[in-house]
C-alpha cells in the first residue's frame, strides 16, 4: 500500500512538471490559436539560464526562476511581434510551421553557445527528502510541484483580475471585437506570447533540477504540453493543472504496472488519452460545445 | 647450371621484397592519391555529444597519419581525407549520407556512424554497395547476425558490457546476491541487460528486479521506488548517459542503496562527474578501454601517448573516454588492413579486415566470423574521489575497487 | 495557354522524364549533361522523395481536403513496414504478398480507429491521432516477434530501380488517387464536410461514412509506402518506422504545397525534402545549415502562406504585390 502511495506521489510530482510546461503552452494556443511547435525549445533556453547562473554565480536554481521568466518574457514578445503576428491570421497549419523553423533556430543556436553536453545542476540539498515512514518525498521535485501550482495560480489571477488579463480574454473569445472596443492586437498577442514563453522559461528552470539538459531536450516537453492541454481541455487554467497531474500520473502508475516487465508506460499513457478523448471530446474539464 | 637456374628465383625474391614496403627496399616512397574516408556522424541532433566523441576519436587519428605522410601501400604513400557529413541524429538520413559519401564524396571505406540504429541502416548500404564499413559506436550483436560482409566492429559487443561487473561483483565475500537491471528500450540496451540476466545467476547473483523503460526517459524517479522495494544489493542501468545521471540522481532522493551501483553507458563521460560532483563517487560503469589499461600496441601510439596526443589536440584537460578511443580505433582496423592488403581493392581491403589480428593501444583488434571483436575483453571502471580508475579485471587494475558503496546518508 | 495547364504540362514532362531517365545507360546520361541521372545516390534520394509525396498526399486527403489534421497517420507507414516484415522474414513469403497485405492492414486499423476518432474536431482530432501513432509504435517495440527493440531485418535486394519504380508507382497511385476523388461526388462530399460538417449532414452527406472512407484510403496509401521502404531499407525498428518526425514532415511538406489540392503536397515534398537532403551533412558547418533551414521555413509562411502552388501557379504573379498582399491577409 505504502508502495502505491509512493507511485501516486511520484506521479503528482512529474506531473507538476507537466503543469508547468503546458500552462504556458495552452495560454498560446488557446488564445492566439498557436500550436507553439517551439515551446520545448523555450523551456530549454529557461534550462540554461538557470544552469549558467548555478554554475557561474551559485544562484540557487528556485531563486533563479524570475530570471527565466523575465529573460524567456522578452523574447517571446519579440518573437512574436516581430515574426509570428505576420502570420498570425493565416490557418492553424501555417503558425505550425512557422514554428517549425523557429525551433530549428534555436536548437542550433543552443548547440552553438552550449555544444551538446550533457549539463545538470545539482544544489547541495538535491538528494534530501522528506521521510514520512517508508515514503520519500524528494524536497526538489516538491518544490518544482510548489512552483508549477504557483504558476498556475499566477496565471489565473492575471487572466481574471487584471486589465490585461481581461483585455487577453476578450482577444481570445473575439479579436475582431476587442479591436473594436480599442484592443491594440498587435501588442496583445505579443503579451499573450510573453506570457506563454515566460511560463516555458520557469518550467526549464525546474525541469534542470532533476533532467541533464542538451539542445534538444526540450523536444519531448513540446509533445507532452500538446497532450497535456488535450487531455485537461483547452483554454482553462484548472484544466491545464488537471490535464498535467493525471498525465504525471498515469505514466508513473503506467511504469509500475503489475505483471508488465516491457516498457508499456508510454504506450498506456496515450491509450489512456485517446480512450479519455473518445469518452470525453473535449477533455477531462473541457467545456462541452 | 646452378647458377642459371637460381637467378630467376633471386630476381622474383628482390620484386618480393620492394612489394613489402619501404623499409626493406631502401627507396623513399612517392606520394600517392588521396584516400577518402566517409563517415555520417550526428553533430547535431539529439546525439550530437556522442557524435562528437566519434569524430574525435578519427581526427585524432587522421593527423597521425597524414604526419606520417599517409598511408603506404605497395611502397606509395596516400594521404588520408576523412569526409564528415552530419546525419542530425536521425538513422534514415544516415543511410542517404553514407551513400552520399561512396557516391559523390568517392569515399574508399566507410566509418561507422554512433548508434546501432544508425549503424544497422548504415550497414546495409555498405553491404549494397560493397564498400567496407569499420564501426566503432553499435555494438547491438542482432548487426552481425546477419550476414553482412563488409561490416567489422572494432569493439566488444553489446553482452559484454555489464558481464564483468557481475565477475568483480563475485569477487569479495561476502559477495552481493541480488541485482535489479532497468533498461533503456532500445536494441543496444536490450541485449546488454539480457545478457546479465542470463549471466547472474551462474555467478549465484539472483536478478530480484528487472524493467524496461522508454529509451529517453525523463523521469524514472518511479522505476527507482520499485526497485527500492525489493532492495537489490547491485543496481545497473543498461541506458545512455541522460539516463544513467537521472537514475544516480534518483536513487540519492529516494533512498535506494546498494552496495553496487554499475551502469553501462554515462558515467565513462566527463559530463557525468561534472553533472553529479560528489554523488559521482562509487558508480561502476562496464567500459571498452580506460586510459589505466596496459595493452602492448605493436603500432600507433601507446596508450599513455594517446591520452597526451587528445590532452593537446582538443586542449582539454579531461581524458579521452572509451568513445574516442574506440573510434580511433576502427582507423587503426582499416590502416592495418590497408597495409596487408597491399591494395585499395575494396574486396581485397574487406578480406585483410576479415584476417585481420593486431594489438593496439585499444586492446585487441579481431573479428569473429560475424565481423565484431570478441577478442578484446571490457574492463569494470569506478569513480573515486572524482577520478575514473579502473578496478577489474586485476591485470589492467590501476586502483582496488571501493566495496561496498556507503548508504546515502552516511556519506 | 493557362497556367494550370501549364503546370499539368511541367508535371507531365517531369514524370516521363523521371520514368525514362533511369532506363538510359549511365553514357548516355553523362553524354548528355546529366551524370547524376543512373547512380546509386540519385536513386536513393528520387526514392525517399517519392516516398514522402506519397505520404504527403496521403496526408492531403484526410487532412486537407476533408480537413482532419492527422498526426498518427504514421501509424499507417509503420504498419505497413512491419506487415512487409513479418509477411518477408516470419512467414518467409515473397515482398509482393507484403504490396498487397500492408495497405490492407493499414486500412482495417484506420477503420478500427477511425470510427471513435473521426468524432472529434480540429485540436481534439490531431492530438488523439498522435497517441495512436505513439502508443502502436511502443506496443510493437515490445512484441517479440516483431523483433522487438531489436528490429526486424529484411534480406537485401540489391536493385535500386526496382524500389525507384515501385515507389514512384506509390506516388502516382497517390496523385491519381487524389485527383479522381477531386472529381467525383465522393470529393464534394469531403470538401463540404471541410467547409462545415454540418451543413453537409443537412444536404445528405453521410458524414462518418465519407470520413472514414477518406481516412482509409489515405491509410493504405501510406501503408503501401511503409512496405516499399522496409524492404528497400532492410532494417525497420521504432526510430525509423514509426517517427513522430515523419508525420510532422508530411504535414509541413503538404502545407508548403497548399493542401487541398492535387499536386500541392508533390510540389510541398519535392521542394522541402530536396532542400532538406541538399543541406544536410555538410561536416562542422551543418548547424548553420539547420539554421538556414528554420529561416527559410519562417521565410517561406510569411511570404508565401497559400503554399507554393500557388506561389506559382493560380491567380497570382510573382511580384511584390503578391507578398504585400498575403502579408496583408495574414497579419495583424
Amino acid at each position: 500500500m505504502s508502495q502505491f502511495t509512493q507511485q501516486v506521489i511520484l506521479g503528482l510530482l512529474l506531473g507538476g512538471v507537466y503543469v508547468a510546461v503546458a500552462l504556458g503552452f495552452s495560454l498560446v494556443w488557446g488564445i492566439l490559436n498557436i500550436v507553439n511547435l517551439a515551446h520545448g525549445a523555450l523551456v530549454i533556453i529557461g534550462a540554461y539560464i538557470t544552469w549558467v547562473l548555478f554554475t557561474r554565480l551559485h544562484i540557487d536554481p528556485f531563486l533563479s526562476l524570475p530570471v527565466d521568466a523575465l529573460a524567456l518574457f522578452v523574447i517571446g514578445y519579440a518573437l512574436q511581434r516581430g515574426v509570428i503576428n505576420r502570420v498570425i491570421r493565416a490557418p492553424l497549419l501555417f503558425t505550425f510551421l512557422l514554428t517549425f523553423g523557429i525551433n530549428l533556430v534555436i536548437v542550433s543556436l543552443l548547440l552553438l553557445i552550449f555544444t551538446g553536453d550533457f549539463r545538470s545542476v545539482t544544489p547541495a540539498y538535491s538528494g534530501s527528502g522528506l521521510h514520512l515512514g517508508s515514503i520519500v518525498i524528494p524536497y526538489i521535485r516538491l518544490g518544482g510541484l510548489a512552483a508549477a501550482l504557483l504558476l498556475a495560480g499566477i496565471l489565473w489571477v492575471v487572466l481574471n483580475r487584471t486589465r490585461s488579463g481581461t483585455a487577453i480574454l476578450a482577444v481570445g473569445a473575439d479579436r475582431d471585437a476587442a479591436q473594436l472596443v480599442g484592443v491594440d492586437l498587435r501588442h496583445m498577442y505579443a503579451l499573450t506570447f510573453a506570457i506563454g514563453a515566460a511560463f516555458a522559461g520557469v518550467a526549464g528552470g525546474i525541469i534542470s533540477t532533476f533532467q541533464s539538459i542538451t539542445p534538444t531536450a526540450g523536444d519531448p516537453y513540446t509533445l507532452q504540453a500538446f497532450v497535456v492541454v488535450i487531455l485537461g481541455g483547452l483554454g482553462r487554467v484548472s484544466a491545464t493543472v488537471a490535464g498535467g497531474l493525471a498525465f504525471g500520473l498515469i505514466e508513473v502508475l503506467g511504469q509500475s504496472a503489475p505483471g508488465l516487465s516491457s516498457s508499456y508506460a508510454n504506450a498506456i499513457a496515450f491509450v489512456v488519452l485517446v480512450v479519455v478523448l473518445v469518452v470525453r471530446p473535449r477533455g477531462l474539464l473541457g467545456r462541452l460545445a | 647450371m646452378r647458377g642459371r637456374t637460381f637467378a630467376p628465383v633471386l630476381a622474383g625474391l628482390a620484386v618480393l621484397l620492394a612489394a613489402c614496403g619501404s623499409s626493406t627496399s631502401g627507396n623513399s616512397p612517392t606520394t600517392g592519391s588521396t584516400l577518402v574516408f566517409g563517415a555520417a556522424v550526428s553533430l547535431t541532433g539529439a546525439q550530437s555529444k556522442e557524435g562528437g566523441l566519434t569524430k574525435q576519436g578519427y581526427d585524432l587519428w587522421l593527423d597521425w597519419i597524414n604526419a606520417r605522410g599517409g598511408i603506404v601501400v605497395n611502397n606509395v604513400k596516400h594521404p588520408v581525407a576523412i569526409k564528415y557529413e552530419d546525419d542530425q541524429s536521425n538513422a534514415n538520413l544516415s543511410a542517404t549520407l553514407v551513400q552520399k559519401l561512396i557516391t559523390d564524396e568517392k569515399a574508399n571505406f566507410i566509418l561507422g556512424p554512433y548508434g546501432s540504429a544508425a549503424t544497422a541502416s548504415d550497414a546495409i548500404v555498405a553491404e549494397r554497395n560493397s564498400i567496407p564499413m569499420v564501426e566503432a559506436n553499435g555494438a547491438a550483436q542482432s548487426i552481425f547476425s546477419k550476414g553482412y560482409k563488409f561490416t567489422f566492429g572494432v569493439l566488444s559487443p553489446a553482452n559484454k558490457y555489464l558481464t564483468g561487473v557481475i565477475d568483480m561483483a563475485a569477487t569479495p565475500n561476502p559477495k552481493p546476491t541480488t541485482s535489479a537491471m532497468l533498461t533503456a528500450n532500445d536494441n543496444f540496451s536490450v541485449e546488454v541487460a539480457k545478457a546479465v540476466e542470463d549471466y547472474a545467476p551462474s555467478k549465484g547473483m539472483q536478478v530480484v528486479f528487472t524493467k524496461q523503460y522508454p529509451a529517453a526517459a525523463p523521469d524514472v524517479s518511479g522505476l527507482i521506488s520499485q526497485a527500492k522495494q525489493k532492495n537489490p544489493d547491485i543496481v545497473m542501468n543498461s541506458g545512455h548517459l541522460a539516463e544513467s545521471i537521472a537514475i544516480n540522481k534518483a536513487a540519492k532522493q529516494l533512498g535506494l542503496d546498494a552496495k553496487i551501483f554499475a551502469y553501462s553507458v554515462g558515467p565513462s563521460t566527463p559530463d557525468f562527474i561534472s553533472a553529479l560532483g560528489a554523488d559521482a563517487n562509487y558508480v561502476y560503469d562496464g567500459s571498452q578501454w580506460t586510459p589505466q589499461v596496459k595493452y602492448k600496441p605493436t603500432f600507433y601510439l601507446s596508450v599513455a601517448e594517446y591520452v597526451k596526443a587528445y590532452k593537446a589536440k582538443f586542449s582539454s584537460s579531461d581524458d579521452p573516454d572509451y568513445h574516442v578511443a574506440e573510434s580511433t580505433a576502427a582507423c587503426l582496423a582499416f590502416q592495418k588492413a590497408i597495409e596487408n592488403a597491399g591494395s585499395l581493392d575494396p574486396s581485397k581491403v574487406r578480406d585483410a579486415l576479415a584476417s585481420l589480428d593486431v594489438m593496439t593501444f585499444f586492446g585487441q583488434i579481431k573479428f569473429d566470423s560475424r565481423g565484431i571483436n570478441t577478442f578484446k575483453p571490457m574492463v569494470v571502471e569506478q569513480i573515486q574521489n572524482g577520478t575514473h580508475y579502473t578496478v577489474y579485471p586485476g591485470d589492467v587494475a590501476n586502483g582496488a575497487p571501493k566495496y561496498p558503496t556507503p548508504s546515502w546518508s552516511s556519506r | 495557354m493557362s497556367v494550370r495547364r501549364a503546370t499539368y504540362l511541367v508535371a507531365g514532362l517531369a514524370l516521363a522524364f523521371l520514368v525514362l531517365a533511369p532506363l538510359t545507360s549511365i553514357d548516355a546520361a553523362q553524354q548528355a549533361g546529366l551524370p547524376l541521372l543512373t547512380d546509386k545516390l540519385w536513386f536513393r534520394i528520387a526514392t525517399t522523395v517519392a516516398m514522402f509525396v506519397v505520404m504527403a498526399s496521403a496526408w492531403n486527403i484526410i487532412g486537407g481536403l476533408t480537413g482532419y489534421a492527422s498526426f498518427g497517420n504514421v501509424a499507417f507507414f509503420g504498419l505497413g513496414a512491419y506487415t512487409a516484415g513479418v509477411v518477408v522474414t516470419n512467414l518467409n513469403l515473397p515482398f509482393a504478398l507484403a504490396l498487397v497485405l500492408a495497405p490492407l492492414v493499414a486500412a482495417a486499423f484506420a477503420v478500427i480507429v477511425g470510427i471513435p476518432l473521426l468524432r472529434l474536431r480540429g485540436h481534439y482530432f490531431a492530438v488523439a491521432t498522435l497517441g495512436v501513432g505513439v502508443a502502436v509504435g511502443e506496443v510493437v517495440n515490445n512484441i517479440e516477434p516483431l523483433g522487438a527493440a531489436t528490429g526486424l531485418f529484411l534480406p537485401i535486394i540489391r536493385s535500386d530501380l526496382l524500389f525507384f519504380y515501385l515507389m514512384l508507382g506509390a506516388a502516382l497511385l497517390a496523385v491519381l488517387t487524389t485527383w479522381v476523388i477531386l472529381r467525383t461526388r465522393f470529393g464534394y462530399g469531403l470538401l463540404a464536410i471541410r467547409e462545415n460538417e454540418e451543413a453537409a449532414a443537412v444536404i445528405g452527406v453521410n458524414t462518418t461514412f465519407y470520413k472514414v472512407a477518406a481516412f482509409c484510403i489515405a491509410a493504405a496509401l501510406t501503408g503501401i509506402a511503409g512496405a516499399i521502404f522496409a524492404q528497400w531499407n532492410s532494417f525497420i525498428n521504432q526510430d525509423n518506422a514509426f517517427a513522430i518526425s515523419d508525420n510532422v514532415q508530411m504535414i509541413l511538406m503538404a502545407v508548403i504545397g497548399g493542401t487541398g489540392t492535387v499536386l500541392g503536397p508533390v510540389a510541398g515534398a519535392i521542394s522541402l525534402e530536396l532542400i532538406i537532403q541538399t543541406l544536410a551533412g555538410g561536416g562542422s558547418g551543418s548547424v548553420f545549415s539547420q539554421i538556414g533551414l528554420g529561416v527559410l521555413l519562417a521565410v517561406c509562411v510569411i511570404f508565401i502562406p497559400r503554399g507554393v502552388i500557388d506561389f506559382f501557379g493560380g491567380r497570382s504573379r510573382l511580384s511584390l504585390r503578391y507578398f504585400r498582399q498575403t502579408l496583408r491577409e495574414t497579419s495583424v
